[in-house]
């Protein structure tokens, strides 16, 4: 049930995800943080099977600071993302595969760019202008087909964001609640309040 | 140390010395110099590989001992030294060739194929439990990428390529011998002729078909090779290495 | 729901004269819902030989990787770059590996082949998504449109294709198959050779 959505603009990208923690159909909490911070330039929303995700997301984190500590520097976007896809691909193929959905965003120091990937459970990686997972994605694809323009600043990209979410808020018969989101641009992650 | 028997670093484990040297290697290398001699000449048109096949007794039915064998269609291989090793590495190097042919359609390259020998021979320079090989080998093969070549290989698992080299008993002399005679441009039937000629230098009894034993590799021509291409199914590349029939080793004897 | 089904995407190669081209679709979809409209599907091996694999878009990464990994190492121990022909079988018995648990990926291969005399052979061949080899002498097709592109193809493909005629043949023969399948089409990419 759980929605998450992400953008990239002008040197940043934002990654949002909703707060809820439901069981059946009841919402058991509403302030969970379901967006990772990875590292001082990368953040990673998960959503899926609940337990498959705070354990996949701890283990992930904990391998890419064990990445950073033995080679002095972080992993740029392009090769955490990379790690975590053959961590889904392998796991898939094992005895008890994780059923987790990520959305991998950062800022490339050594390009200059922010990088955006979409990952699902099965391993499938896309580097994408835009993203999202979940009931929200059906909503928030084709809002983002019309709306999203990469050379706007944050604020525009802000304001997209909130369009997309309104819309889920809208239309979902499962109201998500509220959501958290982040932005990582060159000075780092950053929480902001929509 | 030093002495004749190698002293306290000749038993079965292949450890260093402490000048440097690994004495069982060594004692490998001894017994390669006493096996009987073998050698390769490579020609402009191909390559002769050569050997002794000499049998300890007139009883023995000497048409059962093979020291000239084919690994794959386009390498063969020759010895000197110990045959129970020789038979071990004959198995391993057709086994290799053939998995090699199961993943690329394709047999390996004389190069790539000897570097797999070589590989087998250096582990057993460093495991546990087992002794280096008592063999040097010749490697003779045709490939599309380097085309016929020549290498040996040590029992150290160190390999080199060679325009001529003899390995064995006699390998001193027929080397200054081969020194002597070769040169680049040398065709395979002169090859043949020079390799039986050398063998003959150090030959103790009769050269006869029934006491040496030849491999050549040939080289495909042009119109062999279109019609190799391994998508027209059915085609069976023709063999560029085999080893001569009594027969032929008669006929070149006679020459 | 087919697995081979659940991304979308369509392969195709051609032969042409003293030339070959390998084009795809560049969609990446959750069954109906498109995700990506740059998803690329063939991939680089040499200077003379590209691999498209159509099917499960995470297979797809994974293979593409396993290639990579396999043609270098190849490189490396021969001294040489790997022929049209060994990569073909290369890729059978890649997939055979997994024989009782296999890729959901059908590749197809367009390549060159350099024949002793020095001159280029066109080469393209295609698997099923266990290593069975078909060495085509006219196309090759594969993925969610396959059905459509065997019949443009069938039309539009005639022997003795110069490269530009080539890249026309095999960019129609696409474009059109991909219209009729709703799980290919968002972009397309044609390589000739």
């Amino acid at each position: 049930m759980d929605s998450s959505f992400a953008i990239t603009g002008k040197g940043y990208a934002i990654v949002a995800a909703d707060m809820t923690v439901s069981r059946s159909i009841v919402k058991m909490q509403y302030n969970e943080d379901k967006i990772k911070v990875l590292g001082s330039h990368l953040l990673m929303a998960f959503s899926g099977e609940p337990g498959d995700t705070v354990q996949f997301a701890e283990y992930v984190e904990r391998n890419i600071r064990l990445a950073q500590i033995r080679n002095t520097y972080p992993l740029p976007p392009p090769s955490a993302a990379s790690w975590i896809r053959r961590e889904l691909a392998d796991s898939l193929r094992s005895r008890s595969p994780y059923s987790v959905n990520l959305l991998v965003a950062g800022y490339d120091l050594s390009t200059h760019e922010p990088k955006l990937y979409w990952i699902d459970y099965l391993g499938t990686m896309a580097t994408v202008p835009f993203a999202a997972h979940g009931y929200g994605s059906y909503f928030a694809l084709s809002l983002l087909d019309r709306y999203h323009d990469p050379e706007a600043t944050v604020e525009e990209g802000l304001a997209t964001l909130r369009r997309c979410i309104d819309e889920v808020s809208k239309r979902l018969v499962v109201t998500p609640g509220k959501f958290k989101v982040k932005v990582v641009d060159k000075n780092g992650v950053r929480e902001v309040e929509l | 140390m030093a002495s004749a028997d190698g002293g306290a670093y000749s038993y079965s484990l292949t450890v260093f010395s402490p000048s440097g040297k690994l004495v069982q290697i060594e004692h490998a290398l001894a017994a390669v110099s006493q096996g009987t001699t073998s050698l390769g000449i490579k020609a402009s048109n191909g390559i002769v590989i050569a050997t002794e096949k000499k049998s300890s007794s007139i009883l023995v039915d000497d048409s059962m001992i093979e020291r000239v064998a084919v690994i794959c269609p386009n390498i063969g291989i020759v010895y000197s030294g110990m045959g129970p090793d020789f038979r071990v590495l004959v198995a391993r190097a057709r086994k290799s060739a053939q998995a090699y042919w199961k993943i690329y359609g394709e047999y390996p390259p004389t190069r790539v194929l000897t570097q797999e020998l070589a590989n087998i021979m250096q582990q057993a320079t460093h495991s546990g439990g087992i002794r280096p090989f008592g063999v040097s080998l010749l490697v003779a093969g045709w490939d599309v990428n380097r085309g016929s070549t020549l290498y040996q290989v040590d029992p150290s698992g160190s390999y080199w390529a060679w325009k001529a080299s003899a390995i064995g008993k006699n390998m001193v002399n027929a080397k200054t011998f081969l020194e002597k005679r070769y040169n680049d441009d040398i065709s395979l039937e002169d090859a043949i002729h020079t390799a039986l000629l050398t063998l003959k230098e150090g030959f103790e009894g009769q050269m006869t078909e029934k006491t040496i034993e030849i491999g050549v590799v040939t080289v495909p021509t042009e119109e062999d090779l279109e019609g190799w291409s391994i998508s027209s199914a059915n085609t069976r590349p023709k063999p560029t290495f085999r080893k001569l029939t009594e027969e032929e080793v008669r006929d070149y004897l006679a020459l | 729901m087919s697995i081979m089904e659940y991304n979308g995407g369509s392969v195709v190669a051609m032969v042409g004269k003293g030339c070959v081209a390998i084009a795809s679709d560049l969609r990446l979809g959750n069954q109906a819902l498109g995700i990506s409209s740059n998803f690329q599907k063939i991939f680089p091996i040499t200077d003379h030989i590209y691999l498209g694999l159509p099917g499960l878009a995470t297979d797809v990464t994974t293979l593409k990787e396993q290639f990579r990994y396999r043609v270098n190492m190849y490189t490396i121990k021969e001294e040489r770059e790997i022929e049209p022909e060994a990569f073909a079988h290369l890729v059978s018995s890649t997939l055979y590996e997994r024989r009782f648990g296999p890729f959901f990926i059908e590749p197809v291969m367009a390549g060159l082949t350099k024949k002793p005399s020095g001159e280029y052979k066109p080469f393209i061949a295609a698997s099923d998504l266990i290593g069975c080899l078909n060495f085509a002498k006219d196309f090759v097709v594969a993925g969610t449109a396959s059905s459509k592109l065997f019949g443009v193809a069938e039309g539009l493909w005639e022997p003795g294709l110069e490269p530009e005629d080539l890249f026309e043949t095999i960019s129609q023969t696409l474009l059109n198959a991909v219209d009729r399948d709703a799980y290919s089409g968002w972009g397309a990419v044609v390589h000739v050779m």
